[in-house]
């Protein structure tokens, strides 16, 4: 257990970085509308916490909160069925969450979903290793291309030509989204 | 009560509405019943209701309607509390309760053990929640939801007998693409745009 002293300093040491993470957020939420996004499905992490109250409040986005991941995939089907680009952000156990409705439905129907997957357990977390170790050899098996973000200035671009490739290539897309993206950690150049 | 008779009175009432069907032999039936590119026919168990969902979220003027079952809908219980908390007032879901799952050996399904459907939508916080006891029932519940504005749950008991129909089809790429060139003609939208070719982006 944390002392309440060392949990007064993690906190100032988020807050201290939160005018980031706000502004990542909004970045990314502005660059998922000019990929064309029109409904967003989530499911909170508290490292997603800004991200996800600016999808709360973008205008001209459908947002689902989810109660479980694998129906979000539903979802963004539905929605995609219909004539919507769809995303659904949630953290990597959520994505394994997911996964048959992946398997079954979306690469089976062949359905294009930008997914926005928090990559806990990435290096330098003190918690969920084992989620972390086996994100992305689950997303080889399936067969999904991903791309590991940490630099907030290259997200617009590499969120719209994600939402190409997944147009073209009628597949989900993952993003893997990092602290240093979401502004809870400073980054590291060489990484 | 059998299903095909309740889906036989529903085919005579969706109209133009979109119709999700879970996987199993319901489809089968239904699309016997009522062949038409509106149909999409779920592959994933339990996903039903959560397609459906998206659809009635991505085109609010249109209805749709899920046909589930009790199997399906057991898996995907948070679909209910999602579908409560976005309450779509042009989504109907049908339940069709035979009590067993019926396309992976007629196993008893937690309803035949006293799990109440209807109970859990209401709960759930789908307050037009309603079991049909009769196929009459059946008819002016689905009749009242199709012409209503209001979000709909239909819970209907039936018997685990199935009728004999024709296979489906198409697969599920095929039903992809004409489930949404139909609706690209019938909502006169452009889904699927003309790609420049590579180089000349």
């Amino acid at each position: 257990m944390l002392s309440g002293e060392r949990l007064g300093e993690i906190e100032e040491q988020v807050s201290q970085v939160s005018m980031t993470a706000a502004e990542s957020a909004k970045i990314l939420v502005n660059g998922l509308k000019d990929a064309g996004i029109g409904l967003i499905a989530t499911l909170p992490d508290i490292n997603l916490s800004d991200l996800l109250r600016e999808v709360e409040e973008a205008k001209g986005v459908i947002h689902v909160p989810l109660c479980r991941e694998e129906e979000g995939m539903g979802i963004c089907a539905g929605g995609y069925l219909v004539g919507k680009k769809c995303a659904a952000i949630m953290q990597n156990g959520g994505f394994f969450n997911s996964t048959n409705a992946i398997v079954s439905t979306l690469l089976q129907y062949q359905i294009p979903v930008l997914l926005l997957i928090y990559y806990a357990g990435d290096i330098g977390d003190r918690t969920f290793a084992s989620t972390g170790s086996m994100t992305e050899p689950v997303l080889q098996a399936l067969g999904i291309r991903y791309y590991i973000m940490r630099d907030i200035g290259d997200a617009p671009e590499l969120i719209k030509r994600a939402q190409i490739l997944a147009e073209d290539a009628r597949k989900p897309i993952a993003l893997l989204l990092t602290k240093e993206l979401l502004g809870r950690r400073a980054a590291l150049k060489s990484l | 009560m059998k299903r095909y008779d309740c889906l036989k009175t529903l085919a005579s009432q969706v109209n133009d509405a979109l119709v999700v069907s879970s996987a199993g032999a319901m489809t089968l039936e239904w699309n016997s019943l009522h062949p038409n590119d509106g149909n999409l026919r779920v592959r994933t168990l339990g996903l039903c209701s959560s397609i459906a969902l998206g659809m009635a979220l991505g085109l609010p003027h249109r209805r749709v309607v899920a046909l589930d079952g009790d199997g399906s809908l057991l898996m995907n219980l948070c679909s209910l509390p999602t579908i409560a908390r976005m309450r779509p007032t042009n989504l109907v879901h049908i339940v069709f309760d035979n009590e067993v799952y019926e396309a992976s050996g007629s196993k008893q399904t937690a309803t035949g053990a006293g799990t109440d459907l209807v109970g859990i939508a209401r709960a759930a916080g789908i307050t037009n929640s309603q079991w049909a006891k009769t196929v009459d029932e059946f008819a002016k519940l689905a009749a009242a939801a199709l012409g209503g504005n209001e979000l709909c749950f239909i819970g209907v008991k039936v018997s685990t007998e199935r009728t004999a129909v024709p296979p489906f089809p198409i697969d599920e790429v095929e039903n992809k693409y004409r489930f949404m060139r139909h609706i690209e003609k019938s909502e006169k939208i452009e889904i699927f745009k003309t790609n420049l070719p590579a180089s000349y982006i």
